[in-house]
């Protein structure tokens, strides 16, 4: 009946088919593995020759680090957070659009999630690692880091189950493991594939190690779907959890600015809008270089533009809210916290973050804007320097002038602090090149699934022609 | 047959079984000269890589080789001190001169060393409590740029190394040689009011008849004896006692902090501050914002060349209006102005009112005839005798010592020169030459802790003992003479000034203590032992003397021309010691360095401070860069922009721009830039407090000033929130209304009752130790910043990270102005760690690192401190100290191994990554409660005594156990003036403010009360 009602739509809105260009199983594994098997092109070698560089400086960097003393970088009283913990923030919004695509989409059973999750999903590890990467140096003595962790020791010294960054640890270690478990997981029959098409004997011995003997028998596939399922309803959870208790560490303490009930939701809505336009800054360039347009269509692009306007708008509304309470609450050294990051003297940061976010996604609302690669790729980009000014307006406007007047100070970043978040992006694009080297870029076995030769009935009808 | 036997070799013996059994391998190895490993080398690919590994492993071995602990012997006394248990601390009472003055002093000595400065409680000068500059003492002596050698410098500038033994040997011949003929020899010493140095001068001219003794003391107080003569006759020196006077003026000076006496003035003036018991009325006229000014209940900013023209208006509205007397008669009203008439209006009043109990005091940088007018006045209200005493004081020398000196220089009379400490080649008069005099003497003796500017001037340059390391005597302010008994032998071997001058003048004794012992010779060994043991001689005060008020000579300008005079655009600049370096002495201190000014909260520099309208007026901003031109000189130099300085009126603090003080304070010859810029370059003979006609040229470029407070300049909306929230937290009011609602500052806050989310631990046995300031008594002097320095091993960070905002005072004084920014009030508040009961940052440290001890302490656990600096994060009161760096890195390397004797044993010294702040003195508690258990008794609730609290010269800062009800402080908690800060935040603080109350004349009072008034009158109703 449904699909005698699709036909009779006229076809000026019926909704185009997720898979374009007459990809058919074959040419999907074809597109997909190809990047795999053969030598990538020449910008490939150009980029991560770049990236592999900017890492190194990182860890030049971190090192020096180690050797002086994080006092190299601009942190100060009364800011005692500065950039690094800025930079985590912003790692861990990033973060959250692979878990979101990948686990909440699939439960809603949004199919056009198919084409894009394993990038995503490939985002959030990789975004995830940078994330993780900054607590441990920010803290002053980073060889005990370690002690953030429960772990027995002979003095029966346990941390502070109170503290908010101890949840920290918890939520984000988490996540990384179900993100990990959940990306490893859904990528076993891609991985299958390119096994059984390799042709070099170390390429098959490795796939077929990560494969884990995989048959695609009956039983396999059944049971990896139950997994695949329960997996996304354990990840769901976690995408409103982890950044709600990364939100803790900010709305537990008590600093004007940053005590607010707002924070938990307010802080996921901003994660999956900067993740989101991570997605596309990354999925414009690279549908373009590895052929994958038929894959990743205007469709895909066209509905995250989508989700980035409607939680930029949320995250527009909790600036708002945030406005209204401090003014309501009639808390004075709240209602200054908020005037000062208006009017004082981070409001250059404020009104970057709010045009950023807030005003440049609304061009959005036009379907041209939505369809242009160029439009969305620049606009994506000014949400991903937006919101990561939201982490420095929340970190660094608050602390700098808390309650005692005479403790105020203006924060200056060093160079060391612009040379270290730079080289996250080293850390982030090399692991993310040679992900797209390596692996399965698109989840193969899911996009076939949505193809119209996987639906039932499928050769009964005449075959479409594509616009 | 054994096959060993088959191939016997030849000599009968054999190497090993390899050889005897012949193998293959065997004959192989015999062939080579080395074994395997250590074969031939072959340059070929493999071999190289196997030579790499060897020197590898070679290299990473040799370090190996150093893994031992340094030997070290460690041996037990054979005989111990009497008395002495290694570990324990003992304490000795001495004393430190400076500018001619002493403070008496308790030093606390571990094993020999001594660590900690305190006042001596006996002594009527200190009472107990310091200032910064004796704080900083032991910085001083530890100090590794100390002059640590005897240094002879030959005519080609080639300075060699000698000992005392040579010197000696040529002191003598050349002494004698000069026995006769006194004319060709100068002594330029720094004043002293020491006994002892006084017998030896007196030998001193016996020997060398003829020979000059020049005073020379950048700082003093001069024109105040000589004023004294020109209003009573004779040189003499006002004592004041501000404890009983009930209105004070200070003219132009600070005797809250820049006075030799200001331990003991400020002192009197906080007892007279309590608003449950007495309060004076305190105004101050002055050019530049001083502590008294900011204690001040009304303060009227002028120029220094007004006050003169105000204190004659004084004299007419006393004598007009309250029929006062005045020897000569009046010379009319000079200044206009309504501010100024009702503030003369209500002073008059005031002093007229009080006759016997009123005080006036006048700053160094006034001309004598100021001061005569002044202690006249005082003469005519009837407060001599009360409120101020004068004590016999030697005719004051001034420049004229120096420039007869000079002048026998340039004349080439004089051909050997004994600078005794000092460092005229820096501080003298630019106008005098000194330095080129100096050059032309043919001997040039410098007695130095440091070698300074004068040392590298000097052909022999002589070590001098520090105060701790070397017997002496001196005389304070208030006339007790104190022994001064060194706690530790000279480290460099220097002699004192006494020991030296005593070779000289070819006395019999040569060693510190029999000088000292012969000056008071009639005492008796018991007496002897009793002033050492008290620090100073009982009844050794000379008797006050009696004055009369007499006629003064006319101003020197007439009324007319006064009048003319004033507002004319002219800038008129003035010279005052600097807060923290003294007259330059301390640049090398870095603890002083570091400390900020009072008033203008700047450390690591001085700037010339202009008013706010001033610098509109000339087109420049704070932190520009101006030249400073007086006559031909220039000076270029960064503009602080100060609210309150008088208008047309430049300031400049003395000390700095050093270029021979040391790794610290500058030194030119190891490319250590000065710190600041020497103002000395701009100071004549003529000149030394104060001089007109000053230009001012901006230059276009900038410097960063490193204050602690106000990093940046304030935008408006700062500033608006700034004024909105400081009437909560530093709360204020008029006497009236203190009156009217004791409790007032405890009903300047209200919010709904505050719930913890985790239960509340009850803290109500045992000791729970807290604390109360009274913002009444804090004259904002900041020893106890450097108090706490001294006793807790905070490390200073520098310019450049105070510039980033990383001080590391774990107390610090708090200064807010209030008002227009033209003539602003000044509040001061002391902020420390509160010690909360329900800590912020307790709560969020995910180490656990910070934790409350069960006798209320928040405490720092440093080895558990990963650094996350979450805790610093949510300290409402932004306390907490981070380690950013190593700041303890100077005390690596051999030559800095000596500072390690002057750290505290009692106190962790904190490495980089770890949070650290105010420990409320954990250890003098817990030396308190060993001592107690010693007794058998309890800790008392008031036993312990926090650094901070010791140093207090007004008693501000009182600490003590909250549970004894007894105990001082928790009577001061109870009383309703005691508030805690951010209440609404749930804190519990252990540490308790107790409001300010000022106490306006009623005529002026809502000019000083209005904005307290309202914003009080809005939260509490609001």
């Amino acid at each position: 009946m449904a699909e005698v009602a699709a036909r009779e739509l006229p076809e000026s809105i019926k909704p185009p088919d997720l898979i374009q260009g007459g990809e058919d199983f074959t040419s999907i594994t074809n597109t997909v593995a190809r990047v795999a098997e053969y030598k990538p092109p020449k910008g490939w070698y150009i980029a991560f020759g770049i990236a592999v560089s900017v890492l190194g400086v990182l860890l030049a960097m971190l090192g020096y680090l180690f050797w002086k003393g994080v006092g190299i970088w601009g942190n100060n009283q009364p800011v005692a957070w500065g950039w690094p913990i800025v930079n985590f923030v912003f790692w861990v919004g990033i973060g959250h659009a692979g878990t979101l695509i990948s686990a909440v989409l699939f439960l809603f059973r949004q199919q056009w999630r198919t084409s894009i999750n394993r990038f995503a999903e490939a985002m959030t590890i990789f975004a995830v690692m940078c994330a993780g990467l900054f607590p441990a140096i920010h803290v002053g003595r980073p060889w005990l880091a370690y002690w953030l962790f429960p772990i027995p020791n002979q003095m029966r010294m346990w941390p502070n189950f109170r503290s908010p960054l101890l949840w920290d640890v918890f939520a984000v270690s988490t996540y990384a493991t179900v993100s990990l478990l959940f990306w490893y997981m859904g990528m076993v029959p891609d991985l299958a594939t390119l096994r059984d098409r390799a042709t070099k004997k170390l390429p098959r011995l490795l796939y077929g190690v990560f494969a884990l003997g995989w048959t695609g028998s009956n039983r396999a596939w059944h049971r990896f779907e139950r997994a695949y399922l329960l997996l996304a309803a354990l990840a769901t959870p976690l995408v409103l959890s982890v950044h709600s208790v990364v939100s803790f560490d900010f709305a537990v303490a008590q600093l004007p600015g940053w005590h607010t009930t707002i924070f938990p939701p307010y802080f996921v809505a901003g994660a999956i809008f900067s993740g989101f336009a991570m997605v596309i800054t990354l999925m414009v360039p690279a549908r373009q270089f590895f052929g994958l347009k038929n894959l990743v269509t205007m469709r895909h692009l066209e509905n995250m533009c989508k989700v980035i306007m409607a939680t930029g708008m949320m995250v527009g509304y909790a600036y708002g809210v945030e406005f209204f309470i401090a003014w309501y609450s009639g808390n004075k050294y709240e209602g200054f916290v908020f005037i000062n990051r208006a009017l004082g003297n981070y409001a250059w940061a404020y009104w970057t973050m709010v045009t950023c976010n807030v005003l440049l996604p609304q061009v959005f609302w036009f379907r041209k804007m939505r369809r242009n690669l160029v439009v969305m790729f620049v606009i994506a980009a000014f949400v991903n320097v937006g919101m990561w000014f939201e982490r420095f307006v929340i970190t660094v406007t608050s602390t700098s002038r808390d309650f005692l007047p005479s403790s105020w100070h203006y924060f200056t970043p060093t160079l060391f602090d612009a040379v270290i978040l730079l080289g996250s992006f080293g850390l982030f694009f090399t692991f993310f090149l040679l992900f797209c080297r390596f692996l399965p870029t698109v989840a193969m076995a899911e996009v076939k699934t949505v193809l119209p030769e996987a639906h039932p009935g499928h050769h009964h009808q005449p075959a479409e022609v594509e616009r | 047959m054994s096959p060993l036997n088959r191939h016997r070799p030849e000599s009968g013996y054999w190497r090993s079984l390899e050889q005897l059994a012949a193998t293959p391998e065997y004959q192989e190895l015999a062939a080579r000269e080395f074994p395997d490993g250590g074969g031939e080398v072959e340059w070929t690919e493999s071999t190289r890589r196997r030579f790499l590994q060897l020197v590898g492993a070679s290299v990473a071995l040799a370090g190996a080789s150093a893994c031992y602990w340094q030997k070290e012997m460690i041996a037990p006394f054979r005989d111990r001190p009497e008395g002495r248990v290694p570990g324990i601390p003992r304490r000795f009472a001495t004393a430190m001169e400076l500018g001619g003055w002493a403070a008496g002093l308790v030093v606390t000595s571990y094993d020999g060393r001594p660590v900690k400065v305190e006042g001596n409680p006996d002594h009527p000068g200190s009472a107990g409590a310091t200032n910064a500059f004796a704080q900083a003492a032991t910085l001083e002596l530890y100090d590794p740029d100390r002059a640590r050698a005897v240094l002879r410098a030959g005519g080609d500038g080639a300075v060699e190394e000698t000992d005392w033994a040579a010197f000696d040997q040529w002191a003598e011949r050349h002494f004698a040689g000069l026995a006769g003929r006194g004319q060709a020899l100068a002594v330029v010493a720094e004043a002293s009011h020491s006994p002892s140095l006084e017998r030896l001068r007196a030998r001193f001219a016996e020997r060398f008849p003829g020979a000059l003794w020049a005073t020379w003391e950048p700082v003093n107080r001069d024109e105040e004896t000589a004023g004294c003569a020109l209003a009573f006759g004779r040189p003499l020196r006002p004592v004041n006692h501000f404890e009983l006077a009930s209105v004070v003026l200070s003219l132009d000076g600070d005797p809250l902090l820049d006075h030799p006496d200001a331990v003991r003035q400020a002192r009197g003036f906080a007892a007279r501050r309590r608003p449950e018991g007495e309060m004076s009325r305190v105004y101050a006229v002055e050019s530049r914002y001083t502590t008294t000014g900011a204690a001040a209940d009304h303060r009227l900013p002028l120029r220094s060349e007004q006050v003169e023209p105000f204190l004659l208006d004084l004299e007419a509205v006393l004598a007009e209006e309250h029929g006062l007397e005045v020897p000569g008669g009046v010379h009319g009203r000079n200044l206009g102005g309504d501010r100024v008439h009702d503030f003369l209006a209500a002073l008059a009043e005031d002093l007229a009112a009080h006759r016997g109990a009123g005080l006036i005091t006048v700053g160094p940088g006034q001309p004598a005839r100021v001061h005569a007018r002044a202690q006249r006045l005082n003469a005519l209200l009837g407060n001599t005798g009360r409120t101020v005493e004068y004590l016999p004081a030697a005719a004051p020398i001034g420049v004229n010592g120096l420039r007869q000196v000079v002048a026998g220089l340039n004349a080439g009379a004089i051909e050997t020169v004994v600078v005794l400490g000092g460092n005229p080649v820096y501080d003298a008069p630019a106008d005098l030459d000194f330095a080129g005099a100096y050059a032309k003497a043919g001997e040039r003796i410098h007695l130095s802790l440091y070698r300074n500017e004068t040392s590298r001037a000097s052909t022999w340059q002589l070590p001098r003992a520090h105060f701790l390391e070397a017997w002496g005597d001196c005389r304070s302010w208030d006339g007790t003479v104190s022994l001064r008994q060194p706690l530790i032998d000279p480290l460099y071997g220097g002699r004192s000034e006494l020991e030296l001058l005593a070779r000289l003048v070819g006395a019999e004794a040569v060693d510190g203590r029999t000088i000292v012992r012969r000056t008071h010779g009639r005492a008796s060994d018991a007496d002897w032992r009793g002033w050492l043991h008290d620090g100073l001689i009982a009844g050794s005060r000379p008797a006050p003397e009696t004055v009369r008020a007499g006629e003064l000579p006319p101003p020197a300008l007439a009324p007319e021309q006064l009048r003319d005079r004033l507002g004319n655009g002219e800038l008129e600049l003035t010279f005052h010691a600097d807060s923290t370096l003294y007259d330059g002495r301390f640049a090398n201190s870095s603890w002083l360095q570091e400390l900020p000014d009072p008033l203008t909260t700047l450390t690591w520099d001085n700037a010339l401070l202009v008013a706010v309208g001033t610098a509109a007026e000339l087109g420049v901003a704070h932190g520009d860069l101006v030249d400073l031109r007086v006559g031909e000189v220039e000076l270029r130099l960064p503009v602080y922009v100060m609210p309150g300085q008088a208008p047309g009126s430049l300031a400049v603090a003395l000390g700095y721009g050093r270029t021979a003080a040391g790794h610290v304070g500058g030194l030119v010859e190891d490319e250590v830039a000065p710190v600041g810029f020497d103002a000395y370059r701009l100071r004549t003979s003529g000149a030394l407090w104060r001089l007109g006609g000053a230009g001012l040229a901006p230059t276009g470029l900038k410097y960063e000033l490193a204050t602690v407070q106000d990093h940046h300049q304030i935008d408006t909306v700062g500033q608006k929130g700034r004024d909105e929230r400081l009437a909560e937290v530093v709360r204020e009011t008029d006497l009236a209304g203190f009156r009217r609602e004791p409790d007032f500052a405890r009903h300047l806050v209200h919010h709904p009752p505050a719930k913890s989310l985790f239960p509340q631990r009850e803290y109500d046995h045992g000791h729970q130790w807290g604390m109360a300031i009274d913002l009444n008594q804090c004259t904002g002097c900041n020893a106890c910043t450097i108090a706490c320095q001294a006793e807790n091993n905070i490390p200073v960070v520098g310019k450049e990270q105070v510039l980033v905002g990383r001080e590391m005072h774990w107390i610090r004084i708090d200064r807010y102005f209030k008002g227009e920014a033209d003539d602003p009030q000044v509040v001061n508040q002391p902020m420390a760690c509160q010690h909360c009961e329900m800590a912020p940052c307790e709560e969020v440290c995910p180490a656990a690192a910070t934790m409350h001890s069960a006798e209320g302490l928040n405490e720092m656990v440093y080895n558990r401190c990963i650094g996350t600096r979450y805790c610093s994060n949510n300290c409402p009161f932004k306390v907490r100290r981070f380690n950013f760096f190593n700041y303890n890195e100077e005390l690596k390397g051999e030559e800095n191994k000596v500072k390690w004797l002057g750290k505290n044993p009692e106190v962790t010294i904190r490495f980089r990554g770890v949070m650290e702040k105010c420990t409320f003195c954990v250890q003098r508690i817990a030396a308190a409660r060993h001592d107690a258990r010693v007794r058998g008794g309890e800790v008392g609730g008031n036993d312990v005594v926090t650094a901070c609290q010791q140093v207090c010269p007004t008693g501000a800062i009182v600490f003590g156990d909250l549970n004894d009800p007894d105990s001082r402080v928790a009577r001061i908690h109870a009383t309703p003036r005691a508030y805690e800060m951010l209440t609404e935040l749930n804190l519990h603080t252990r540490t308790r403010y107790l409001a300010r109350v000022r106490n306006p004349h009623p005529r002026l009072a809502p000019a000083a009360a209005a904005g307290h008034g309202a914003a009080a009158e809005e939260v509490h109703h609001g």
